[in-house]
């Protein structure tokens, strides 16, 4: 199991239907992960929010199962939005995807405890992020 | 006149290999987005005059004038300061976005979301790129957002806060991208004011210190 997806008190009772949030300010790339994810999982639930604000009103509502994350983004960025909603949703995974593919960021993230997966989104990145949530 | 930089031979051959590096993991990030081979042309590195640039950029352009070129540029700033500029020709912007989002998307909407799209594939290579560079140089670049740019080569140069000076001297790194199935070239630039010139030259300095095992 990825070590960001270790949730310590993970609800078990949860229905396989997941409700993920798209956090970009891209709508091209919230556009494509929700087809990606649709195409994977009909029945999920999309939540999008084009800031990191933006992000955390839409996660009070609807207690996402898993945050996708961009990094660069306007105001208050990606980074500084998954330490806030690591400290208020501790049992959510969330995960960074993003085009800086630096290794300062990586570490940040494994610092947080939170996953990184790279920009292009792909077919294939996605998957491998639904495998991974449900294997949790 | 312009201000002396040079590099020695090592210094210039390390430049070549690091960007060799950063621009391979963009093709491949290219490739990732359009689903098709990108082909890589060997980079060709030289510090040039803006106005220079810009000419050859334009090149190949015919007597109707400067290709009109999209640009997506973005500002760095860290281990050394550059102005990173992706440019592809204007008539194949709208073929690109459509072979990032597929057949899905009905053409009305792929042409409202062109501008939009055409950033995001810029800051997924140019980050793919820099951050390939940060990662050799070990040390961090902070990236702006993405910019939008349609004109000539000339006025997308001029258009970034560093290029804006027709002395500006620009490291220019002139490779060809080639899709090859759908012919469309691209192009990276990095415009560097002089200062940040020197601070790119510690940097390859340093590398080149570590890889001979003397930092």
């Amino acid at each position: 199991m990825r070590e960001w997806l270790k949730g310590t008190d993970r609800d078990e009772t949860m229905t396989s239907t997941k409700t993920v949030l798209i956090v970009d300010d891209s709508r091209v790339s919230r556009m494509m992960a929700r087809q990606y994810l649709n195409g994977l999982r009909a029945e999920w639930v999309i939540e999008e929010a084009a800031t990191g604000e933006e992000s955390l009103v839409k996660a009070r509502h609807t207690t996402p199962d898993l945050i996708l994350m961009d990094v660069n983004m306007p105001g208050m960025g990606g980074i500084a939005a998954a330490e806030q909603l690591r400290q208020e949703f501790p049992a959510v995974p969330i995960s960074l995807l993003t085009a800086n593919v630096q290794t300062a960021t990586r570490e940040r993230a494994t610092a947080m405890g939170i996953g990184f997966v790279e920009k292009p989104i792909t077919a294939a990145r996605i998957a491998q992020l639904v495998a991974t949530l449900e294997a949790a | 006149m312009l201000p002396t930089f040079t590099l020695s031979e090592l210094e210039n051959d390390a430049l070549i290999e690091i960007f060799n590096i950063g621009v391979g993991h963009a093709a491949a990030s290219m490739s990732a987005i359009v689903n098709e081979a990108v082909r890589m042309s060997v980079p060709s590195i030289s510090f040039i005059p803006r106005v220079e640039a810009a000419r050859l950029l334009g090149a190949g352009s015919g007597d109707s004038g400067p290709e009109r070129i999209c640009g997506v540029s973005q500002h760095y700033d860290g281990a050394f300061e550059t102005e990173a500029i992706l440019m592809f020709p204007e008539d194949k912007s709208l073929e690109i976005v459509r072979l990032m989002v597929g057949e899905a998307v009905p053409l009305k909407e792929l042409t409202e979301m062109e501008q939009e799209a055409m950033c995001e594939i810029g800051n997924i290579m140019l980050n793919s790129c820099v951050g390939t560079l940060a990662n050799i140089f070990q040390r961090e670049l902070h990236g702006s957002l993405p910019q939008y740019h349609v004109g000539t080569s000339d006025q997308i140069l001029s258009a970034t806060a560093a290029g804006s000076q027709a002395d500006t001297v620009v490291l220019m790194l002139h490779i060809d991208f080639l899709l090859e199935k759908h012919q469309i070239h691209g192009y990276v630039a990095f415009v560097l004011a002089i200062s940040a010139l020197h601070d790119l030259k510690d940097q390859i300095n340093l590398y080149i210190a570590r890889v001979m095992g003397q930092a």
